[in-house]
């Protein structure tokens, strides 16, 4: 399946967009997402060295199941403050 | 413990931070009454000139602004989290954390820290701490506008 990831900061800059698609096996895990991205999209390299992403909103663990309908975006280091 | 913690659009003038606020003012007034804050450690983040270039590492360059990006809602929700958890762990009589969303110009505020303990020491960690966490776990990332 496809998955629409949300990128922000520098990996947006990187990509030249605020989100990018990975394609995956069906039901797959954060994990496999995670590694999707950095095979798909060698830009996003720099920032994946420790991913997170959110589902939902939410942050995931890395065995968590993405089903199609779900919102998910890599939360790469952030700089607030 | 009171909780604020409030992600507001542009730099933070102190009107801004007064009006974001406008709804704990009473309970604000009200522990210091208590008489069971003995310290109050305020942080100001403010927007320096001088940014290092990701395009030049090591190299200084001058900014007019940094954009701020928020992921919502989970910005907001990660940031109200972060203020619980931290005043939890410290045994805090208040948190109030603000933070800028969009524009803000150098010399501007783009993020106040108030935390309130009954002694010192707790606050000071608590500031440290929170400061730690905001950066690793608040979705919220700066874009360099260059001068």
């Amino acid at each position: 399946m496809t998955v629409h990831v949300l990128i922000f900061g520098a990996a947006a800059s990187a990509a030249g967009s605020d989100r990018v698609m990975v394609v995956v096996g069906d039901h797959p895990t954060v994990d496999e997402i995670s590694a999707a991205l950095a095979e798909q999209h060698p830009a996003l390299r720099f920032a994946l060295s420790a991913p997170r992403l959110a589902v939902n909103g939410a942050f995931a663990g890395r065995e968590t199941v993405v089903a199609e309908c779900d919102e998910v975006a890599l939360i790469t280091l952030v700089g607030g403050g | 413990m009171m909780i604020a913690a409030i992600i507001v659009d542009g730099p933070l003038a102190p009107e801004v931070e007064e009006r974001a606020l406008a709804a704990h003012s009473a309970e604000r007034a009200a522990l210091l009454r208590s008489g069971s804050v003995g310290a109050t450690v305020r942080f100001e983040g403010i927007v320096r000139r001088d940014e290092s270039d990701p395009d030049h590492p090591g190299v200084a360059r001058g900014l007019i602004a940094l954009d701020y990006q928020t992921y919502d809602p989970m910005a907001q929700r990660e940031l109200e989290c972060l203020a619980r958890s931290v005043g939890v762990r410290h045994g805090l009589e208040s948190v109030v954390a603000l933070h800028s969303r969009g524009r803000v110009g150098v010399g501007e505020v783009s993020f106040v820290l108030e935390i309130r303990s009954s002694r010192r020491a707790e606050a000071m960690a608590a500031m440290a701490d929170f400061i730690d966490r905001l950066k690793r776990d608040v979705p919220i990332w700066k874009r360099p506008v260059w001068a």
